[in-house]
């Protein structure tokens, strides 16, 4: 059962993940790779905050989602500032610095982790409140960024994407809008790290690499870009299939690789054969 | 004359090709001035100055006696410059109903706190908004399209929803960028109705148009550009009793 639990709780970490990415690449059109630091952000200072002030549970979560959310402003705003296409290389630099700066700082535990996160709960009741907790926080992300896209505040990012010259001298403020889905989207991810913080107990800066930001865009593309619903289903197909090979008893030495191979060839495909995603926006014109 | 809009010694070029050559020229209210031109001849480049699409190199731009050439884009809009495009620039994942609720001058739909804590106020504005949007597309015989999508609909019927968008800014100045082009039978009359509508209100409106009978039809006077210069401004009844304007447009 624990290993059902545990899958649960991944599975509501990484929707949550895809989810949050999806509003800043899906519905506004910005291309980041950034997302798995705020991750990171999220769940290191969750950590920290428990660690060396024993800070309960759901406010050093709530501490990592804000730092998340205020960190993200340090790359969006001076990336956005100059052209949204500097956001990306931006993106890469923030996401490659940052985790640099974690593998080399003494507080955060350097390259070999961060330990002792002190463990709430035990046994059976962990697992089940831990994937409760981790699903029902999927879910009102989900929740929440449905109602955001489907309000006119979701017309205003969507006529964005469309179109951002003739959105703009509508009198619209493309760049606030930029500003604040990107940090709607990067807090949602540091929430994501603190749940992973706390469920773990252990953080190694290995876990939020760039590849990290490889298997959510595969999850927000095949589910499909733009939807909401898309990147849930996208999350879930993901995170069961490297489940499912494992029945195949094959050595990790070809196990990790094979999953990798996998999940570019599903980007590939689904971009070429069904750009929309499974999940389609219906709306999507190509 | 109640002057909406005006140009002093606009100046523009791009890498040697001068697009604006100290162009001064004014718009008043109720006026519906053509700009008329060979290809080329800057005006869509004008439009682009006016509405903050590009910065000038010199000169200055007045609306209502303001300066408003240190504003950007979308605040220009927002002081009441209203523009369509030549290639109409629609949101196409859009139906044509919400592309207009994305384009009043003040909208409180592009803030995230107001649809957090706007609460009553910010859905009795939508409604509001809702209203004006679907006035507009009536006078424009759009009414039974609001739900379509933009790319469901003939090009005729784009560009009339690209000028339905530009009326929800119901600011004093409303420039159309070749509003006619690929457009007929009943498009075309609608589009020449609510320019004169518009103007009868008290626009300031300017159209760059090939059309010339739509433009000998509404104008009350007309300029005439070609290398990013003002080479004639008057009456189009004058600008084409010029030998040398016609020959420059038409190269007969």
């Amino acid at each position: 059962m624990h290993y059902i639990y545990s899958l649960l709780v991944l599975i509501g970490i990484y929707v949550t993940l895809s989810a949050s990415f999806n509003l800043i690449i899906g519905n506004g059109g910005l291309i980041s790779i950034a997302h798995p630091i705020f991750f990171a952000l999220g769940a290191y200072t969750a950590a920290l905050f428990a660690i060396n002030f024993g800070v309960p549970v759901l406010f050093s979560i709530a501490a990592g989602m804000i730092v998340a959310l205020g960190s993200s402003f340090a790359l969006s705003l001076p990336a956005l500032r100059i052209s949204g296409d500097y956001l990306l290389i931006a993106s890469i630099g923030f996401q490659l610095g940052l985790v640099q700066i974690i593998k080399n700082l003494d507080f955060t535990g350097g390259a070999g982790g961060l330990g002792n996160i002190p463990s709430v709960l035990s046994g059976e009741t962990r697992d089940i409140a831990f994937a409760v907790g981790s699903l029902g926080m999927a879910l009102v992300v989900v929740l929440i960024i449905r109602s955001i896209i489907r309000s006119p505040y979701g017309s205003a990012i969507t006529a964005m994407r469309d179109d951002e010259l003739a959105f703009v001298s509508l009198g619209r403020n493309a760049m606030a809008i930029k500003l604040v889905i990107f940090a709607i989207g990067s807090g949602f991810a540091g929430l994501a790290g603190g749940v992973y913080a706390y469920y773990y107990l252990y953080l190694s800066p290995d876990q939020f690499e760039i590849l990290q930001s490889a298997t959510i865009l595969t999850m927000v593309v095949v589910g499909g870009m733009g939807s909401t619903l898309g990147p849930v289903v996208g999350g879930i197909l993901l995170l069961a299939l490297p489940q499912a090979i494992t029945f195949l008893q094959l050595p990790p030495s070809i196990m990790g690789p094979l999953q990798g191979m996998i999940f570019t060839l599903l980007v590939l495909v689904f971009l070429f054969v069904r750009p929309q995603g499974l999940i389609s926006t219906k709306r999507l014109h190509r | 004359m109640n002057e909406i809009l005006s140009t002093q010694g606009l100046y523009k070029s791009f890498g040697g090709i001068v697009v604006a050559d100290n162009v001064t020229f004014s718009i008043a209210a109720g006026e519906i001035i053509g700009l008329i031109g060979p290809n080329g001849a800057g005006k869509t480049s004008l439009f682009n100055l006016i509405s903050g699409v590009i910065t000038p190199d010199a000169g200055e731009i007045f609306l209502r006696g303001l300066p408003i050439g240190d504003l950007p884009l979308h605040r220009r809009a927002r002081a009441g410059i209203a523009r369509t495009w030549q290639h109409v620039r629609l949101f196409k994942t859009m139906t044509v109903l919400e592309n207009l609720l994305v384009a009043p001058r003040e909208c409180s739909g592009e803030s995230v706190f107001k649809l957090l804590f706007g609460g009553g106020a910010y859905r009795r504005e939508q409604a509001t908004l809702r209203d004006r949007a679907n006035g507009i597309l009536a006078r424009m015989g759009l009414a039974p399209m609001a739900e379509r999508l933009v790319t469901e609909l003939p090009f005729g019927q784009q560009k009339l929803v690209g000028v339905a968008r530009a009326l929800m800014n119901d600011g004093p100045c409303l420039l159309l960028d070749e509003p006619m082009a690929g457009v007929e039978g009943t498009a075309y009359e609608t589009i020449k109705t609510i320019v004169r509508e518009e103007a009868a209100a008290g626009r300031a409106v300017c159209v760059v148009e090939h059309n010339i009978s739509f433009i000998k039809d509404l104008c009350s006077s007309a300029v005439f550009m070609a290398n990013g210069r003002i080479m004639q401004t008057g009456t189009v009844a004058e600008l084409f009793g010029n030998k040398f304007l016609t020959q420059l447009y038409f190269g007969t």
